[in-house]
């Protein structure tokens, strides 16, 4: 199936949940309102055939005050690829989960939800899987801070100086 | 009741109790677990009815120090990644940009990926059956195949001056041409190399402790690793033959002739017997390289400070642990917006729970040895 016949079967089943779709570099790009996510994945797994969940990964658009989840998904039988993009916003970020479709989507959720503090619907596990368990905040929000990541001051070495940390 | 029976009573109920089933740690320190993994296994006897993975112990979010530092500054961090197939590590992540930035790099540039590339598969697939033939008590094996290993990693040294970590790659290239001769050392390195693999065939596929250990165990199913995305030997020894350097050529992996090995079962015995055999087909391609490499450069003229345009790609390699997916959102700065690992070793690991029941617990190392983990990589 080529990327524009995926988009058209999308686009026909689901007309007022395609925000914006395009092909690019022969993948199809569509991007859906969150709440009938797992509806429209259900659709591309069991009716497209395309059951293969290459990615799952969570952006925070700061700028935007949203978080994104982008789902890559492929098959192992046709050709074709399709990036799937869900918009939730970032003071609520829920979706619903797609692990009864993936399996795989267990624990790329997880991580999502580790890094991120996107909360996934109906997963069956859902707490951090890289972090321990009592870290406090997400550490791939731009917004994330961490007297850790204060800069080392080389701009202000002098010739011959002795580098000395930086205390929060 | 007097205090001895009650004393009595208790013991028998926590007696019963234990009986039924026990959580037991197979972790973090443990041999098998090459690196820092914990499982928490739920015992019954002797068979493992439940598997929990707990992760972490490596985190250092990479993806968060990607976003920090300049495109061409994260080639060094991807070595830490993958810390077994370095060179992969690179091409996958230089690949991404190539592709996000539109860049096309030279000929000799490609030929030498790929004889790289798959010089770094056979020295990766060489450390597996080691430490797996480690994990079953078969010490042999394991200096044997590190003896191969160090030739490899000696080539890798004369390219880069480093041994595990090389850096090497760049994007829209390589950092230099290889040094004169070492073409002709490849060649020499084949020669010796090809015959080693029945050697190590005596040692472990014809050995009948070996295939006792492994033959029927660790089962997954087709539908299985389709639904976890299992990828590179786990998912061709279930049977599925699919590999992205056929089904989506990346570099020049179009123009080389080779077999994809697949394994029946789905057990432990096929992965292992599908890395055995893509050893001998990485051989094959490298063969094919060493023939049709032309001279010229191997680095495209890029600039010092690269700009990504506005956009995102997810790119996928075959590395030897499977799909090697970058992920990239660039804002048109010269740092990724966002940029994601998808970690081959990480989502085969998500399957173990699928795996472990059923199985005795001295089988648990053989299973979570054939996925071939390494935890920098899970962990990222």
């Amino acid at each position: 199936m080529t990327a524009e016949e995926i988009l058209q079967q999308i686009q026909s089943r689901f007309r007022e949940e395609i925000r914006t779709a395009e092909v690019r570099r022969g993948e199809a790009c569509v991007t859906i309102k969150a709440d009938r996510n797992f509806e429209i994945c259900r659709f591309i797994k069991e009716e497209l055939g395309y059951d293969y969940l290459n990615c799952l990964s969570g952006v925070d658009w700061t700028a935007d005050k949203e978080m994104e989840v982008v789902y890559a998904i492929s098959s192992l039988k046709q050709p074709g690829k399709i990036i799937l993009r869900a918009r939730v916003p970032q003071d609520e970020p829920v979706l619903r989960s797609v692990v009864p479709l993936w399996g795989t989507a267990n624990w790329h959720e997880r991580e999502a939800f580790d890094l991120f503090g996107i909360r996934f619907e109906n997963h069956p596990d859902l707490r951090r899987i890289l972090l321990p368990e009592d870290w406090i905040g997400y550490p791939l929000r731009k917004d994330y801070q961490d007297e850790r990541f204060v800069a080392y001051p080389w701009e202000d070495r002098k010739p011959g100086s002795v580098p000395r940390p930086t205390t929060a | 009741m007097t205090t001895i029976n009650l004393h009595l009573q208790q013991v028998k109920e926590r007696t019963t109790e234990s009986m039924e089933e026990m959580w037991v740690n197979m972790g973090p320190q443990h041999p098998s677990t090459h690196g820092v993994l914990r499982l928490l296994l739920k015992l019954d006897g002797e068979v493992v009815r439940e598997c929990i993975p707990y992760l972490g112990y490596m985190h250092r979010c990479h993806e968060k120090i990607g976003e920090n530092r300049a495109y061409v500054q994260i080639i060094p961090y991807t070595d830490r990644l993958d810390y077994l197939a370095s060179m992969y590590n690179n091409w996958a992540y230089c690949l991404a940009c190539e592709r996000l930035m539109e860049i096309s790099i030279p000929a000799r540039a490609e030929y030498l990926r790929v004889i790289i590339g798959e010089l770094q598969r056979i020295a990766s697939h060489l450390i597996w059956l080691g430490t797996f033939g480690l994990d079953l008590g078969n010490f042999t094996l394991f200096m044997w195949c590190f003896r191969e290993r160090e030739m490899i990693l000696d080539l890798f040294e004369a390219v880069s001056g480093q041994r595990i970590n090389y850096s090497f790659m760049r994007i829209g290239g390589l950092a230099l041409d290889v040094p004169e001769g070492w073409l002709a050392d490849v060649k020499a390195f084949l020669a010796w190399f090809t015959p080693r693999l029945s050697e190590y065939d005596r040692l472990s596929t014809d050995n009948i402790i070996w295939q006792k250990r492994i033959q029927g165990v660790g089962i997954l199913k087709p539908e299985d690793a389709i639904s976890y995305a299992c990828s590179g030997p786990m998912l061709r020894g279930s049977g599925i033959r699919w590999d992205l350097r056929r089904d989506d050529p990346y570099g020049i992996y179009d123009r080389f002739e080779f077999d994809i090995p697949v394994g029946p079962n789905g057990d432990v015995w096929d992965r292992f017997w599908v890395r055995r055999q893509e050893m001998e087909q990485s051989v094959k391609i490298v063969e094919q390289g060493l023939k049709a490499i032309p001279p010229g450069p191997v680095l495209a003229p890029v600039a010092k400070k690269l700009r990504a345009p506005v956009g995102d790609i997810y790119s996928r390699v075959e590395s030897p642990r499977g799909e090697l997916g970058h992920y990239i959102v660039a804002d048109g700065s010269e740092r990724p917006y966002r940029y994601k690992v998808r970690a081959p070793t990480f989502v085969n690991l998500s399957a173990l729970p699928v795996m472990l029941p059923g199985y005795m617990v001295a089988d648990a190392v053989a299973i979570l040895g054939s996925v071939d983990i390494v935890l920098c990589e899970v962990d990222r």
